[in-house]
């Protein structure tokens, strides 16, 4: 390995002996095809190495995916199922991004998640006596506060005392965790049941049906409507500006005079909101009672179409969509095929790792270089 | 040395008067013209050429950075490589020294073709570097570095001998030091001894010294040229490379110019003037001085009293800076770099809070208050780092032009940006700065150096600030972007803006200044007028490094 001066305007890694050298240098203006490009090569990459996983399982891996397939878009009923399965994904999505957007990782979704899922359920239970509508615009305000309260605390704390939000975000998902399922195992927990749940919330709270079949509730067009003043917040207005700037350059934003303290606990707060929506959505939509297992890890599947959806919006959302026909489409799998519903995670583990890959190389080529020609 | 007006090599000029060919190809017609000697260049005994590089090209992503580039270098000569900025001075040194391997084409040493892989192998051949930013370890003591970079065979190393051998290079070159001191307690001139003599230990044919200048005072530059002409005398070459005319003109015998990764030139230094070198340079001709009415200070804007500050590691950078900058006035700050610039940019702008000291703006205190408030109290700023600290760079243009001014009307109403009013204020700036971008929605990260400058003070100077304090403003930009820049700078002394000018190159300094400060270890060493101030005034306040001069 030949050492090579520090300040070589190539990023310069090696691999091999002397005779074969290869190098990353910098694409210089990535076009935004190859952005696109890398996202669906990533995807095909994942979808490859996720069959050789369903052969494993011995299942035939066109079978499977026909199943899949048809369990997620099979029918109009299947598709509105995948919609319902991508509504709390859209939440956090849209909440990770708006993190991300200011290069805030919030790894705290899924707390936030819980937060919202708690002030819903409190709403839900204790404002009764009045009309329905106001009992639902109550719970959604209740969860987005709530929300922002716990990623606020996150961001507080790193404006303040510049703690890393990565661990503070993370170790706000345990304790919320951990006070509720204290609460449902005592003061919440259903007198009438043995197990760790609370007692249904009064009909007037639940979010209506938006469908006469199936189980799409008002959660997925509140979704629709987030997105789009997620993009309005990001590009019309001057937080955003500011969010996007702080994001990109931080030296610069603060040599500008952007407030970073205040702007970074907006941030955790309007990201923590949105992700509390998720909470609201399933509980007041789905499932009517605070159990432990309304989440299947929403708030950190949020960060993976966050990613996928390149931190738009509009991203987001396809993203989110297509990650709820996985989900969908692998209960459909396993009905038909026997391969375990667990699969689905596999996927999204691999379509994480392909797409931080395909990153990597929309941005730098790998190019060959001969010591002597 | 240096005088006003016209210099002693440009007076030479009426002596030997050059044909202006067009602009471009200054290349074939000119080089003929002006060195005869450059014909011969080919056909000199192999025992003249100490090296040679025939054709060498290197492409880098979307740049050629050089370009064919052919040029030789004597025994005992010290060879100028001249170019602006991105002219591929530096490309062609590191292939030199293996760094980077060419494209195509090859280096001769001594009549023989070598091929580098490595740096090691350049040190191997007798070819040694000192980079723009030294490759010294800062706990070692100056005899370690001068050791270790110089590993010779032999696992344990005798430092005893290696010290009488370092010791008699040093009486030899007249180079002061003391071995025993660890790097991190030299200043920058003594690193550079450090850097000179690792070269110089591990017995190098050829020495090439990228901007060895940049940092050092004005006495510790004429050290070093008299420390290179002793190599010389010693049958060492030296390849120097440069972008200034005046180094060029004192030291070199012979000069390559190169312009866009192309030779457009290797002459004599004895047979060309300034101007030509600089014609060359830059391909067409060039106004080395603007004009620079005076105009009468006006009142005080900006005053600083007893200021002291911090840097990033806690140590007090500014230790009692008070200066007062009028309007109408440009106050030059010079001084080597690291002497407490960054810090007192940063101070006046709100971003680093002192530790004590007030400054006034128009009477009123705004110590340690805001950057946002600063800012809308009339102070623009137009900082050294423009990439990092200047610009948002995968924002827009349009955004980037009213970074710091979002929430101004009219680019904002309530809670919301006004799209039409930015758009319409950023197509009159791009027009009224002369922006070369096609449209306010460009990425800013595809704009060049000038251009990117060009953004900010456009931005800057759009809010006619009543105080405006700049650093290092043209570093880093071609000919033309760095005339632009400075021209701007004094037509808003004309309007009456009180401008704070941190500077490195004193050129700079004394083209623009109404008064000269000279910054050292945190405290103003001086005041001086520009008027009558001299270069040698200039850099004894800049010293202060005991034991170099």
């Amino acid at each position: 390995m030949t050492a090579t001066p520090n300040d070589s305007a190539v990023a310069d890694s090696q691999v091999g002996d002397r005779s074969t050298r290869w190098r990353f240098e910098p694409r210089i203006g990535t076009s935004r095809w190859w952005q696109v490009a890398s996202i669906f090569l990533a995807l095909l990459a994942a979808f490859a190495v996720s069959s050789l996983l369903i052969a494993s399982a011995g299942a035939n891996v066109l079978e499977a995916l026909q199943a899949m397939g048809r369990g997620a878009f099979g029918s109009w009923s299947a598709a509105a199922e995948t919609l319902v399965q991508s509504t709390p994904l859209i939440f956090t999505g849209l909440a990770v991004t708006v993190a991300f957007r200011g290069r805030i990782w919030n790894i705290g979704a899924e707390g936030q998640f819980w937060a919202g899922a708690m002030a819903a359920h409190w709403v839900a239970t204790n404002v009764t006596g009045l009309p329905a509508p106001i009992i639902i615009a109550v719970t959604i305000i209740a969860a987005f506060a709530a929300g922002m309260i716990w990623g606020g605390i996150a961001g507080l704390l790193k404006a303040r005392y510049g703690a890393s939000e990565i661990i503070v975000t993370v170790m706000l998902n345990f304790i919320i965790l951990f006070t509720l399922s204290f609460l449902l195992s005592d003061a919440w927990q259903d007198p009438t049941s043995h197990f760790y749940q609370t007692a249904a919330t009064p009909e007037a709270s639940n979010f209506p049906r938006l469908l006469a079949k199936g189980r799409l509730h008002l959660g997925f067009a509140l979704a629709l409507v987030v997105a789009a003043l997620v993009y309005v917040l990001l590009w019309m207005t001057t937080l955003g500006y500011e969010i996007r700037a702080l994001g990109i350059n931080p030296v610069a934003a603060r040599y500008k005079g952007i407030n970073v303290a205040t702007t970074t606990i907006l941030i955790l707060a309007i990201s923590g909101g949105i992700a509390a929506l998720a909470g609201a959505g399933e509980l007041a939509g789905l499932h009517h009672r605070l159990r432990l297992d309304i989440s299947t890890g929403y708030g950190f599947t949020g960060i993976i179409i966050a990613m996928l959806g390149r931190l738009h919006p509009a991203g987001v959302l396809l993203a989110a969509i297509f990650f709820g026909a996985l989900v969908n489409g692998a209960l459909g799998m396993q009905i038909s095929t026997g391969v375990p519903v667990a699969l689905v995670q596999a996927i999204q583990g691999i379509t994480l790792l392909f797409l931080l890959t395909a990153d990597v190389l929309a941005r730098y080529r790998l190019t060959r270089v001969r010591p002597d020609g | 040395m240096r005088s006003k007006g016209s210099d002693s090599a440009q007076s030479r000029e009426t002596e030997t008067p050059i044909q202006t060919k067009e602009l471009s190809p200054v290349i074939e017609v000119n080089r003929t013209e002006l060195s005869p000697d450059l014909r011969s260049a080919p056909s000199l005994g192999d025992d003249q050429v100490l090296l040679r590089t025939d054709h060498l090209t290197k492409r880098f992503p979307q740049v050629l950075a050089n370009d064919n580039v052919s040029f030789s270098v004597r025994k005992g000569e010290i060879h100028c490589l001249l170019g602006e900025n991105g002219a591929g001075k530096t490309t062609l040194a590191e292939m030199l020294y293996g760094v980077y391997k060419p494209d195509a084409g090859s280096i001769y040493l001594k009549g023989r073709r070598i091929a580098l892989t490595s740096p090691r192998d350049a040190i191997a051949h007798g070819i040694g570097m000192v980079h723009q930013h030294f490759v010294l370890v800062p706990p070692f003591t100056v005899l370690e570095n001068i050791f270790i970079g110089t590993r010779s065979r032999g696992l344990l190393a005798n430092m005893t001998q290696a010290a009488e051998k370092v010791r008699a290079l040093c009486q030899d070159y007249g180079i002061e030091i003391d071995l025993n001191a660890q790097v991190w307690q030299l200043c920058v001139g003594e690193q550079q001894w450090v850097e000179i003599l690792k070269a110089l230990y591990s017995g190098v044919e050829l020495l090439i010294l990228d901007e060895p200048t940049a940092a050092l005072t004005p006495q510790e530059t004429d050290k070093l040229f008299a420390i290179l002409r002793k190599m010389r005398a010693d049958g060492l070459s030296i390849i120097f490379i440069t972008h200034k005319l005046r180094e060029v003109m004192e030291v070199s015998d012979r000069v390559t110019v190169l312009r866009k990764g192309r030779v457009v030139g290797t002459v004599n230094t004895a047979d060309v003037t300034r101007t030509d070198l600089a014609r060359m340079m830059v391909g067409r001709e060039v106004v080395f001085q603007i004009a620079k009415e005076s105009v009468a200070p006006g009142p005080p804007v900006l005053e600083v009293d007893d200021l002291r500050a911090y840097d990033d590691r806690g140590v007090e950078a500014l230790r009692g800076i008070s200066l007062t900058v009028h309007r109408h006035e440009i106050l030059g700050l010079a001084g080597v770099s690291g002497n407490g610039q960054r810090e007192l940019f940063d101070v006046l702008t709100g971003v680093r809070k002192p530790v004590s000291g007030r400054v006034l703006l128009e009477g009123e205190d705004i110590t340690g208050k805001s950057p946002a408030y600063i800012a809308s109290r009339g102070v623009a700023s137009v900082p050294e780092d423009r990439i990092h600290q200047g610009l948002v760079m995968d924002f827009r243009v349009g955004e980037n032009l009213i970074l710091g001014l979002q929430r101004r009307s009219p680019f904002s109403k309530g809670s919301f940006l006004r799209r039409n009013e930015v758009r319409d204020f950023a197509e009159q700036l791009i027009s009224r700065f002369d922006i070369a971008t096609p449209s306010p929605d460009q990425t800013t990260a595809v704009l060049s150096g000038g251009n990117l400058q060009k953004v900010i003070m456009a931005r800057e100077l759009s809010q006619a600030p009543k105080c405006l304090i700049v650093s290092q403003p043209t570093r880093g930009l071609d000919v033309g972007a760095t005339e632009y820049v400075r021209r701007q700078l004094l037509q808003q002394r004309d309007r009456g803006t009180a401008i704070l000018l941190i500077s490195e190159d004193l050129d700079e300094i004394f083209n623009l200044s109404t008064h000269i400060a000279v910054i050292f270890k945190g405290q103003i060493a001086g005041v001086l007028d520009a008027e009558r101030a001299t270069l040698e005034d200039v850099g004894m306040l800049m010293a202060g490094c005991e034991g170099t001069l």
